[in-house]
């Protein structure tokens, strides 16, 4: 990869624009189209002044397994769309045979992901928290070893998303990751990071917001990231408090902000219908002594990593929290778990999650109808050990969510994931390649979404605005670029595009509608495709064969082909 | 949507962009007429609540014994090692500013004290809304205050090639809503020089083609991305050399302002840049005159020195005549420092405004730290909205008065004085432009910072 870019001329985009143009201007030779689609010169189009845009226009849906493919999953593999077939008799029969199949994960076969994983040689995923504390931190070792426990799960995440055939599930994941957003890559927390991945997020990914709410509140990774691993009787500390209020729990749409507690409005049962500052003070008390044993110089505490209740550092008073009270002297951790039971039981609550649910997985601006539905589910399951479970099947078997499409944006993590699932791709995602996955890993840090290193503590944007900027697009674009090329050293292909092309598939007429249907999962807009034609043809008869088997430059053009169809308006709508 | 037919931004054609290339785009604008506006407006953002007690603490008088109780820890000392750089009236600059000072001296920096929100909200993600979509207590708005500067300012030229520029990977709520703004982070990587050497030609053909062909927001994004792209690769080739000898510092928000002069010295019409600084949120081991919040100060002004060197004096073209920075945070932290040696959310803070044209100084009104004086017994008061010193350089460094669509429900702006320049009278009225009702995302609903979250 890196040869082909720098052995070769490098001044050419230089020129590119005006190149282009003068191409127009000389006109191009007007490919021959089959019936039914009108031929027009690419260059033409190019000429065109800035046309108008329309706010409210929307891409034409495609069927319903692509959709669902996209959007509950990483993107469609190679047979995916003829497995999604065979599932049922009709759309409705597939779906629910889909979304029951993919909601009970622990019965889906993964070997292939499992056996992938393995090839990775990692070594930190499945050491206990102790563990992971005592050879990564205790040490204090070269900050490549500190750190390996987080690069192991960031490279695991691209390979279980890209080959797990549990994709509703690493949706869950990548979706938990996000809304208890922790920047990872950090002296403490890179450490564990491998125990917070695998014992707060998935073990709770499809079960009981309540019991996921206390995993992430004990866990090593929050506790440092929003102090609350200081927070004791005499130096109280907010930070925590605050977030898990604004952010993980009631949202800022429940903040009432500076005014008393006696003035935030009250539901029947006298419960506050949101929260303000005085509840922001209520909890970090609620939760003083919740830290964790880091001080190998206080026997009391020793030096293990774990979660660790200190009593004397816990505030016994009485506290008020949402008009709740909380009596003096309750037994250990009893404040804090009031809390988080009123936390995760509270409809602002289940409204947050249910609309940040919806977000994620069916529009930027979901429909009410379908939060409501979600939030009904969320909060007659409050104690249901499968609770999310059964608010993701509320969403997914929706009318709105079969009835919507192309109101999101793909961002970069699911579509570089997507392009190694339509294309057959991989990377060796190992620690010692300082080839092939270190130039991606840099590449993918431009695109502005490297996994887990979102600073702040609302994670990251899940809206178009954000993420259709030009810079997030352009690495992305960038992206695909590099992933057609990249190769082994010694000739062989990443992501084989030649190899996977079918013998019978010679014709710029062939090689386009196999790519683009495999690639998208559907078969694009005819104007889309009409574009994505003149490239492959180039001016010629589309129907004749191209010297696809002896031309290295009509090889270089399939891989370019392949790079606009993941670089296409088409690949990025969710 | 609307700004984008009004003034025909790039014109959506690289060809007409590669007729241009070489040549100084902007004065070729400006030479169509019109009295247009050739001022650059950089915002600096300084992500988490930055302690403004400890950047400009208070050295003398009452105040500096409330001071010195309520941070036994974290006090910035008055003499000695680490001593703050006296600034006059009572005030210091912190010791890790250094690089300030002289800028101070000179008269380029003004600091406004007791700045803030007109309301009260100690949630980061709240109050940068806030600021940033310019309408305090509401995030129902679409569009950034600076989006609508841009949309509504009348001295613009006809045609810009890069009106904005945001700096890093995504683009703040401030630029919301505009789609003519690119957003950069790395401008040796923001390029498409990497596809198939013999078909890269082709794929931005191709490219232009798909996106240009349809008329959804991903259609628009697209273009305006291929637009950004041609704009970048024809201006940026090898390396920048800084003028003057100027120095970054070397950390992201160096290289971002380092690419921010880059970009600037282009000469492409570039009207408001945004850069964004996080890690201000001190709620533990913030140190003092050392340590943590120490270096980030240092960084900061470090790299702000740097860049004003690098646009400063003949040697620079004078780019400090006609460029005005700005630096802000959503809020201030607590007067008292909590036991973690860190301090909690708070409300007022200190705004910087670093320019050619600044009226160098302390501004505002001190509410003093007095017990009573404090908000809620533990903040900074605000007594001076930061709308006003917005406010303040949209009139009088962007010619810009239509106050009332930049941010609706101000009123009573008179100036502070921190910058020169020629006063007009405030605009308050909020009809005759159509971003309100017809923006290109739907006002009832985009609110996509807060629900991110």
């Amino acid at each position: 990869m890196n040869e082909l870019v720098v052995n070769r001329p490098t001044n050419v985009d230089r020129r590119t624009a005006l190149r282009e143009a003068a191409r127009a201007v000389a006109g191009a030779v007007l490919p021959a189209l089959p019936a039914g689609y009108t031929s027009r010169p690419a260059m033409r189009r190019s000429l065109r002044a800035a046309q108008s845009f329309d706010s409210s226009a929307l891409p034409p849906a495609p069927p319903l397994g692509a959709i669902v493919l996209h959007r509950l999953g990483f993107g469609p593999r190679p047979g995916d769309m003829t497995a999604w077939q065979s599932l049922g008799a009709n759309d409705d029969a597939r779906l629910v045979a889909w979304v029951d199949q993919q909601l009970n994960p622990a019965a889906i076969n993964d070997t292939v992901a499992n056996t992938r994983l393995a090839a990775s040689g990692f070594t930190t995923l499945n050491k206990s928290l102790v563990q992971l504390w005592q050879d990564h931190h205790l040490t204090d070792p070269p900050w490549e070893i500190r750190e390996q426990p987080f690069y192991e799960v960031e490279m695991a995440t691209f390979v279980r998303a890209i080959h797990s055939q549990r994709q509703l599930f690493e949706r869950m994941v990548e979706f938990w990751h996000n809304h208890f957003s922790v920047y990872g890559y950090d002296f403490l927390i890179g450490p564990t990071w491998a125990a917070y991945d695998r014992d707060v997020i998935r073990a709770n990914a499809l079960g009981n917001f309540r019991t996921l709410l206390e995993a992430v509140t004990k866990s090593n990774a929050m506790l440092y990231y929003l102090n609350n691993s200081v927070n004791s009787v005499d130096g109280p500390n907010e930070n925590y408090a605050r977030e898990v209020q604004e952010l993980h729990t009631l949202g800022a749409e429940n903040y009432f902000g500076a005014i008393p507690a006696s003035q935030v409005p009250r539901d029947g049962t006298g419960r506050a219908l949101g929260y303000c500052d005085e509840d922001v003070t209520a909890v970090a008390r609620c939760l003083t002594g919740w830290t964790l044993r880091d001080r190998s110089w206080d026997p009391n505490f020793g030096d293990t990593g774990e979660f660790f209740y200190y009593h004397p550092w816990h505030d016994t008073g009485a506290k008020t929290f949402l008009g709740v009270n909380i009596p003096a002297g309750q037994p250990a951790m009893k404040d804090g778990r009031d809390v988080l039971d009123i936390l995760a039981t509270h409809p602002g609550t289940a409204k947050f999650i249910c609309k940040k649910l919806c977000r994620r997985f069916v529009a930027d601006q979901p429909p009410q109808s379908l939060v409501d539905a979600a939030v009904a589910t969320f909060l007659a399951n409050t104690a249901a050990p499968d609770q999310l479970k059964r608010v993701m099947r509320t969403i997914a078997l929706s009318a709105e969510f079969k009835t919507t499409w192309g109101q999101k944006t793909k961002r970069p993590f699911e579509a570089a994931v997507g392009m190694f699932r339509a294309a057959g791709g991989d990377l060796p995602f190992r620690l010692d390649d300082n080839q092939a996955t270190s130039w991606f890993s840099w590449m993918f840090y431009q695109t502005g979404h490297p996994l887990f290193q979102w600073h702040p503590p609302n994670g990251y944007p899940d809206v178009k605005e954000a993420w259709k900027t030009t810079s997030p697009k352009v690495m992305t674009w960038r992206l695909a670029n590099m992933l057609v090329q990249v190769d082994n050293g010694a000739g062989q292909y990443y992501l084989n595009v030649i190899g996977q092309t079918p013998a019978n598939v010679r014709t710029a007429w062939q090689i386009t509608t196999y790519w683009t249907e495999r690639l998208l999962g559907y078969f694009p807009p005819t104007e889309e495709f009409e574009i994505l034609l003149d490239f492959m043809a180039q001016g010629r008869n589309p129907h004749v064969n191209l010297p696809f088997d002896t031309d290295e430059d009509t090889r270089d053009r399939v891989r370019a082909l392949v790079a606009v169809i993941f670089m296409s308006p088409s690949f990025h709508f969710r | 949507m609307s700004q984008v037919t009004r003034r025909g931004f790039l014109m959506g054609c690289s060809a007409a962009i590669a007729g241009l290339a070489g040549a100084r785009f902007n004065s070729m604008a400006f030479a169509q007429g019109g009295v247009n506006n050739e001022e650059i407006l950089v915002v600096v953002f300084l992500r988490g609540g930055v302690d403004g007690l400890n950047l400009v603490p208070p050295i003398g008088g009452a105040d500096r014994g409330f001071y010195e109780a309520a941070r036994p820890t974290i006090k910035i000392p008055v003499s000695g090692v680490g001593a703050a750089l006296p600034l006059g009236g009572g005030f210091g600059l912190h010791p890790a500013a250094a690089a300030l000072h002289p800028l101070y001296q000179a008269g380029k920096l003004a600091i406004v004290q007791a700045v803030g929100l007109n309301v009260v909200n100690r949630s980061h993600f709240d109050a940068m809304q806030f600021v940033e979509l310019g309408t305090p207590g509401s995030r129902a708005i679409s569009s950034g205050w600076l989006t609508r500067h841009l949309a509504s300012a009348a001295n613009l030229p006809s045609e810009i090639v890069m009106p904005s520029l945001a700096i890093g990977d995504l683009q703040p709520a401030s630029l919301l809503g505009d789609l003519e703004t690119i957003n950069i982070a790395n401008p040796d990587q923001f390029s498409l020089d990497n596809g198939p050497w013999q078909w890269r030609s082709a794929q931005r053909v191709a490219l232009r083609d798909l996106y240009q062909g349809g008329t959804t927001w991903q259609h628009q994004s697209g273009v305006q991305a291929l637009d950004a792209l041609d704009i970048v690769e024809l201006n940026v080739a090898g390396g920048y050399t800084p003028a003057n000898g100027a120095v970054y510092p070397n950390s992201g928000f160096g290289d971002h302002l380092k690419v921010l002069a880059q970009m600037i010295k282009l000469d492409l019409g570039l009207q408001v840049a945004t850069v964004d600084v996080g890690g201000w949120d001190t709620h533990e081991e913030e140190g003092g005159a050392t340590g943590y919040f120490a270096n980030l100060v240092s960084d900061l002004s470090a790299g702000l020195a740097a860049f004003y060197t690098d646009l400063d004096g003949a040697g620079a073209q004078n780019y400090t005549n006609r460029l005005t920075v700005v630096v802000q945070s959503e809020f201030g932290r607590e007067l008292r420092e909590n036991s973690d040696s860190g301090t909690e959310h708070g409300y007022g803070n200190q705004m910087f405004v670093l320019s050619g044209n600044a009226i160098g100084g302390l501004h505002g009104t001190w509410p003093t730290l007095a017990p009573g004086a404090l908000t809620d017994g533990t903040d900074l008061a605000v007594t001076t909205d930061y709308r006003r010193v917005l406010s303040e350089i949209l009139i009088r460094r962007m010619g810009n008065n239509r106050l009332g669509q930049i941010f609706p429900n101000y009123a009573n702006y008179a100036p502070l004085g921190v910058v020169a320049g020629t006063d007009l009278a405030p605009d308050y009225s909020t009809t005759g432009d159509t971003i309100f009702s017809d923006g290109f995302e739907n006002a009832t609903t985009s609110r996509w910072s807060s629900v991110s979250g």
